[in-house]
């Protein structure tokens, strides 16, 4: 029970319509989690060469227009990496111009409002306002909201987990109607690379349990278990070494790339690809891919490739 | 503008620098403390003082300010710029409101005590020990009473409000985390409290003639001040009326005698009668025979009972630090600027205006951990956060010096401790699973990942480059003790600069897509 639906609840026309509203929404936030009505015309979108902005164009262009994930009058929430308090140029947050373009198109399309947050490693203020994201999202039209307290998260229970049984999570992705996820592809010391999926563990409050209680398994349990509507990688800017949170200019390559998928498993194989890493060596990928989270045959998949 | 006008002044301006002091320590938000602080905390005198003693600066502008403030007018600080001067006569006034006006009797100032009270302080100071001094100044007390007794009640409101507004997705107002609750400063803020209540209730402003170095100081300087209150004996109509209101107690409308240097400069004796007035006087002019009561027994018998006390009080500050658990830790982690614990704790006066301006809530008040000497000095505290790589927030904010301003690329070199690696404690280690929780937070890699058995990476540490902020101990998640940790640099070192080769330009641009 979330609070919007125990707030509901109260004020509503009692105890059983406010259950029912509560359930309903459930419900209506899992089907919005497959794919749309009509299959899109890519499993994958991989775009190099341009600006974040003018790449996510590309790319959204290619599946078929924001609209084919945002709804009218719908709620959205944006799940970047704000995780460091460090510049765009160290690459270790997600680039601001492709939060900035994400929101914009979702408003486009129709989106009744852009919420965009991040459960920080450092200091969430300092991180949200280094990153640039914070002024970014809020000139794009975007609301900013702080992941920094429990309070924030709620309980939910994963079934078919083998270790992550349950977790508290942001208010905001269990109360959206879409929720795109904008990662950027970075070196991580602990997973040795973090793309989609390991980009999750900022919807959750407790990061120390699955730290302490098998990493991989826990980042293939919550992926198994939320599905965004959208993946977008941010390769623009890339730390080759020392992440996730970098030392200094110095670990950045430019590579002026993104991805774009439904598939983090397809997103997260590309990505290690374009990173260099062979993704048979990424544990939390093998096991996700036993949990069915997605594909990883990419030969098989329907890719669309663009240079800019 | 006529005299009995200055009560009113006194009055808008102690209570505007209340506020704006009491915003300092109260803005959960940090963002405004840091920038208030420059405008009121340079007047604060004992803190002023103590950073004067490290270094000229714009503290030593206000603590000269208000010495001269002093020298002319006597201790026009004590009533307007104190905040717990302005705080007692809040307590007066609201007592008042419950139990009707009180009529103050004139109390034979205990100059003595008062004096020697100051000089053990002082001696204690300049051995390093702050125990008399954070107990009994204004400013710190005043400080720590808003930190430990009103700060959470105000955390508690902003989150209600955040809550509130968080139900219909509004999120400008945000939660913000408590404070680790600490007894001992809690008890000692209310014990503070409590004492500064009944003192001020049954007595005006006892303490401030009794106990407070600040007040004890100025107190000695007023005794040249050139332009003072006297009362008219031409005029003076012996209504008793300005004894009556005198909060300080040195009024004895009997004898038409004002003890200046133990007047507040409240101004309610010009308030309500216009026989006492402010007067040039000259400077050096003695003050009245009657109080100056000549050497005595009692002094002999004073100073040596001060030197006793001072002998077993820097004693007792010599004992060892509070141990931890585990044997680990055994000294506090002071924050980045402070040098070392010995320049930390013979400088803080434990106001804990950086424990209110820290932006991660890392800084922490401890009771006794830097040992008694160092009574309620705050700490670096890796339960609750780390220090964040970038920001130096709480050297700009110190009053006293104890943590010194450093410029951002320095702070980032400062080493406040080293790293210890319990290899055997480690989750790699225990549950042969990866972990590097640590490492990912580690600003200068001097914590990184290297193979381990079964593919797994382990952690390995570089004090080279490490600067003990903490990172790596905060996100440890092994309990119940962490299997890295932090132990104090008991004097600050240099970190070398983590090392930086350039990778070399990807192939990209020309190279098609890798899939």
């Amino acid at each position: 029970m979330d609070r919007r639906a125990f707030f509901r609840r109260t004020i509503g026309a009692g105890a059983l319509a406010g259950t029912y509203l509560a359930l309903a929404k459930r419900d209506r936030l899992f089907a919005l989690q497959l794919p749309g009505e009509k299959p899109l015309p890519y499993d994958l979108v991989a775009i190099r060469g341009g600006e974040p902005d003018v790449m996510f164009d590309k790319g959204i262009e290619a599946l078929g227009g924001m609209s084919a994930f945002v709804k009218k009058g719908s709620k959205v929430v944006i799940k970047p990496n704000i995780g460091w308090d460090v510049p765009p140029e160290r690459g270790g947050n997600t680039h601001p111009k492709l939060v900035a373009q994400v929101i914009k198109r979702c408003l486009e399309a129709g989106a009744k409002e852009v919420y965009v947050f991040d459960h920080t490693c450092d200091n969430w203020q300092r991180c949200y306002t280094t990153s640039g994201i914070e002024k970014a999202a809020k000139d794009a039209g975007a609301k900013i909201a702080p992941g920094h307290m429990e309070s924030y998260y709620h309980p939910v229970t994963l079934p078919g987990a083998t270790v992550l049984k349950q977790a508290k999570e942001h208010e905001l992705i269990l109360e959206s109607d879409v929720f795109i996820n904008v990662p950027v592809l970075k070196n991580h010391s602990s997973t040795r690379l973090t793309i989609t999926m390991k980009n999750l563990m900022g919807n959750v409050w407790d990061r120390g349990y699955w730290h302490g209680n098998d990493l991989h398994q826990c980042i293939a349990d919550y992926a198994a278990y939320r599905r965004p509507t959208l993946n977008v990688v941010d390769a623009y800017y890339v730390m080759k070494r020392n992440g996730p949170r970098g030392v200094s200019v110095g670990d950045v390559v430019t590579m002026k790339s993104q991805l774009l998928s439904t598939d983090m498993v397809a997103a997260e194989v590309a990505g290690a690809k374009l990173f260099g890493q062979d993704p048979e060596g990424l544990r939390y990928l093998q096991l996700a891919v036993e949990k069915n989270v997605g594909r990883k045959d990419l030969e098989k998949l329907n890719i669309k490739r663009i240079s800019v | 503008m006529k005299l009995k006008h200055l009560k009113t002044v006194r009055v808008v301006v102690s209570l505007v620098l209340m506020a704006v002091t009491s915003v300092l320590f109260l803005d959960v938000g940090t963002a405004v403390t840091s920038r208030l602080s420059p405008l009121v905390v340079p007047f604060q005198i004992v803190p002023a003082l103590t950073k004067s003693v490290g270094g000229f600066g714009l503290w030593t502008i206000g603590a000269a300010v208000v010495l001269l403030l002093t020298l002319a007018f006597g201790r026009v600080y004590c009533s307007s710029i104190c905040p717990l001067g302005t705080f007692q006569d809040v307590v007066i006034r609201l007592a008042e409101r419950a139990r009707g006006k009180r009529r103050f009797r004139y109390a034979q100032p205990k100059f003595l005590w008062h004096y020697g009270l100051l000089a053990l302080i002082a001696l204690l100071f300049l051995d390093g020990n702050l125990l008399l001094l954070n107990l009994l100044e204004p400013f710190s007390n005043y400080g720590r009473m808003l930190q430990a007794l009103v700060r959470p009640a105000v955390i508690a409101g902003n989150n209600g409000i955040a809550y509130v507004l968080g139900l219909i997705d509004v999120y400008a107002v945000f939660q913000v985390a408590f404070h680790p609750l600490n007894i001992g400063v809690m008890v000692s803020a209310l014990s503070f409290l409590g004492v500064v209540a009944y003192l001020s209730i049954t007595r005006g402003r006892l303490f401030c003639n009794l106990l407070c170095p600040a007040g004890a100081l100025l107190g000695l300087i007023s005794r040249l001040s050139f332009v003072r209150l006297v009362i008219d004996p031409r005029t003076c109509k012996e209504c008793g009326l300005c004894e009556k209101v005198c909060k300080a107690n040195c009024i004895d409308s009997k004898r038409l005698h004002l003890d200046y240097s133990a007047c507040v400069n409240c101004f309610n004796c010009v308030h309500v009668c216009p026989t006492v007035g402010l007067k040039y006087v000259g400077l050096f002019t003695p003050t009245p025979a009657k109080e100056a009561l000549p050497v005595d027994k009692g002094r002999r018998r004073f100073l040596a009972g001060s030197l006793t006390s001072m002998t077993v009080l820097v004693g007792a500050g010599t004992d060892t630090l509070v141990v931890p658990p585990a044997e680990r830790q055994k000294h506090p982690v002071t924050p980045p600027g402070s040098v070392s614990i010995e320049h930390f704790t013979a400088r803080c006066t434990a106001c804990h205006l950086c424990v209110s301006a820290c932006p991660t809530r890392v800084l922490n008040p401890t009771f006794l951990e830097y040992g008694v000497r160092g009574v309620l000095q705050p700490k670096m505290d890796y339960w609750a956060n780390y220090c964040n790589y970038e920001c130096t927030v709480c050297g700009t904010v110190c009053p006293t010096g104890a943590i010194l301003p450093v410029p951002i690329e320095q702070k980032k070199l400062i080493q406040m401790g080293k790293v210890h690696f319990v290899k055997d404690e480690c989750i790699v280690v225990t549950k042969k699973k990866d972990c590097g929780a640590c490492s990912e937070h580690c600003p200068t890699k001097a914590v990184r990942m290297v193979p381990y058995e079964q593919k797994l990476m382990i952690p390995e540490t570089d004090n080279e480059i490490c600067i003990g902020c903490g990172a790596c101990e905060h996100a440890c998640p092994t309990v119940p003790y962490k299997a890295i940790y932090v132990e104090s640099n008991v004097v600050h070192l240099q970190a070398k600069k983590p090392p930086i080769e350039k990778l070399e330009k990807p192939k990209e641009e020309t190279v098609e897509f890798p899939f």
